[in-house]
């Protein structure tokens, strides 16, 4: 059997944003969170392949304790079981220190075939963990496919990389990272909502990977986050008067101190 | 893992895109880089993995670097994750740079992830600005970042680790021409095993050209919305698009209207751009489309309402009918075929 892993990350919607103006942090208290929109393809994959194969799909997020209610609506679209890796030792972990303790849990669980997650998250947009854990397992990331299927153990697919379209075979365990759109994720049926609360989810916390000190997200990030502000682009705001000829030449005038030029074919 | 201590210079990965030319991102890259390299008193030097890698060392001289290190071999004429890892993961170790640049591209992103990770040193994507500060550590680099989709802003460093890695989009900074009278070059010897490559390709690979510019990269963009009234004027969008070699993008409405396709959307649900120039048509502003187009550096929107949201992320504001604006746009830009 086919061992899937999904990995998630749950994130704040991101129009309840608000920011403390006297230490300059994020508000975390009451923002609605949701999974992090890119991973809803990711899910549906897992999905997908446990409709044509013999697979067990497993959602995984690294995150605080309400986490896992991400985990639950995974639960609820039809993944079989869920991971929390969870601990305040973990807070504040970097992409370096997240990819560290995701490889521990990796190396933890032992049996994984199929790591498939989504292009990147809509909170830190870095999109640099498929990468790094990639790197830290030591198995192959495939980006950008079309076209899979999956014999013994071994995975065939066409994917674009660089300005080529490939047809690859690749040997599991591997990771996936699967791009926007590249199918339709489901919606969650209300059946699926009882049978997600009945399920047991299973945590992994500091003490479960018998860490080394270096886990530590706290203290041992390499990257400090010094300030965060509001973003109020600054912007001119001039309103430009005239008749329209005058407005659309003040147009002309911009575009080609821009370089957009009127490209003459002859006369 | 590198202390800081005994780093020096600073680095940019300069890509050789598609074997035939220097990323522009790259050559941006320099001409900032230059700057600090400068205030540092540190060498600034160009990495570059390549197929006959010397035929692009004459443009990297003008671009202001201070050395060039290179490889040159057949295995090097695509990007490739685990030879590119390796070679780089390896160079980084013999000389010890301190600080480390990529432009935010397919290779880049990759790459640099892999090598931050390598290093066990911090890699911030994207950013928007470099500075040095002594605020947080003696001439520490100072990245401004944008998260939640351009909404905040956040300012990260790297205290310990070295390098000091980041990755920088198109557009960003300027490049800039200049030749330094002394350039050290230097060429490294590949090596490595091919039995280490995990992926077999079957077959002969198809070159798939990518469209020369899609919305988000694109130099110059032209936005649609609901004040254009019918599927007829939105066309004459899609003219003043060809004509001038704009790339075309809307709002949602559009697209439920039935006037443009869906990947064509900008905003929150869609692409965000970061033109050097920005046209909204009948664009009211809502926060879903606005979201994508904060990073535009110039903002020009046509809207007959003068409280038009739009107008408040805009640089120029015109109180006008889109649909007469445009009609003087096409009779200029227009081309008799």
């Amino acid at each position: 059997m086919l061992e899937v892993y999904v990995l998630i990350k749950q994130v704040p919607k991101s129009h309840s944003l608000r920011i403390d103006k006297s230490s300059g942090a994020l508000i975390r208290e009451n923002i609605e969170n949701i999974i992090n929109p890119d991973d809803l393809y990711a899910l549906e994959l897992a999905l997908t392949l446990k409709e044509s194969y013999d697979a067990h799909t497993v959602v995984m997020t690294m995150g605080p304790p309400q986490a896992e209610s991400a985990l639950r609506e995974a639960l609820a679209m039809g993944i079989d079981d869920a991971v929390l890796i969870s601990d305040p030792q973990f807070a504040y972990s970097d992409t370096l220190q997240t990819t560290l303790v995701i490889k521990e849990a990796f190396e933890y669980l032992k049996r994984y075939d199929l790591l498939i997650t989504g292009s990147e998250t809509s909170d830190s947009s870095t999109g640099q963990v498929p990468y790094q854990l990639s790197e830290a397992l030591d198995i192959p990331l495939i980006t950008d496919i079309f076209e899979y299927k999956i014999e013994g153990r071994n995975f065939y697919c066409q994917r674009n990389f660089g300005h080529e379209s490939q047809n690859i075979q690749v040997e599991l365990p591997i990771m996936l990272r699967v791009r926007r759109h590249f199918n339709k994720p489901r919606h969650v049926p209300l059946l699926g909502i009882k049978k997600a609360f009945e399920k047991k989810i299973k945590i992994i916390d500091f003490n479960t990977l018998n860490c080394p000190d270096y886990l530590d997200g706290c203290n041992k990030s390499p990257t400090i986050v010094v300030k965060t502000e509001k973003f109020i682009p600054k912007r001119k705001n001039q309103f430009i008067e005239g008749t329209i000829k005058e407005q659309a030449e003040f147009i002309k005038n911009v575009m080609k101190e821009n370089g957009i030029e009127r490209q003459w074919t002859g006369i | 893992m590198n202390e800081k201590d005994d780093s020096k210079d600073l680095w940019v990965f300069t890509e050789i895109k598609d074997h035939e030319r220097v990323d522009e991102c790259a050559l941006e890259i320099l001409g900032k880089a230059r700057d600090i390299a400068d205030k540092l008193d540190q060498k600034l030097v160009s990495i570059v993995l390549a197929l006959d890698a010397e035929q692009y060392l004459s443009t990297i001289k003008d671009h202001g670097v201070d050395k060039i290190i290179y490889f040159s071999h057949q295995d090097l004429k695509h990007y490739h994750e685990r030879i590119f890892t390796k070679l780089i993961h390896k160079l980084v170790e013999k000389y010890t740079p301190s600080i480390f640049l990529f432009p935010s591209t397919e290779a880049g992103n990759a790459l640099a992830a892999r090598v931050a990770y390598k290093c066990r040193t911090g890699l911030v994507s994207d950013v928007l600005n470099l500075e040095l500060d002594d605020e947080y550590g003696n001439n520490l680099l100072l990245t401004d970042k944008p998260a939640y989709g351009g909404n905040i802003h956040v300012k990260i460093t790297c205290p310990s680790k070295r390098p000091q890695m980041c990755t920088i989009t198109r557009g960003t900074f300027n490049k800039r021409k200049i030749r330094k009278s002394t350039i050290n070059i230097v060429k490294e010897k590949y090596e490595f095993e091919r039995n280490e490559l995990k992926i077999k390709i079957l077959g002969a690979p198809t070159r798939k050209d990518k469209p020369s510019s899609t919305l988000s990269d694109a130099e110059f963009v032209i936005g649609g919305g609901q004040g254009l009234g019918s599927k007829d004027n939105f066309e004459k969008l899609y003219d003043l698009a060809k004509y001038t070699k704009g790339k075309l993008g809307g709002t949602r409405r559009p697209i439920l209207n039935g006037w443009m396709p869906e990947h064509l959307q900008i905003g929150i649900s869609g692409e965000s751009i970061k033109p050097k120039l920005y046209i909204s048509f009948g664009i009211s502003g809502a926060i879903q489309h606005i979201t994508g187009i904060t990073d535009s550096n110039i903002i020009i929107s046509i809207n007959t309402d003068p409280n038009a949201s739009i107008f408040k992320t805009s640089d120029y504001c015109i109180v006008a009918d889109a649909n007469e604006i445009l009609n003087e746009l096409l009779e200029y830009y227009k081309i008799e075929e």
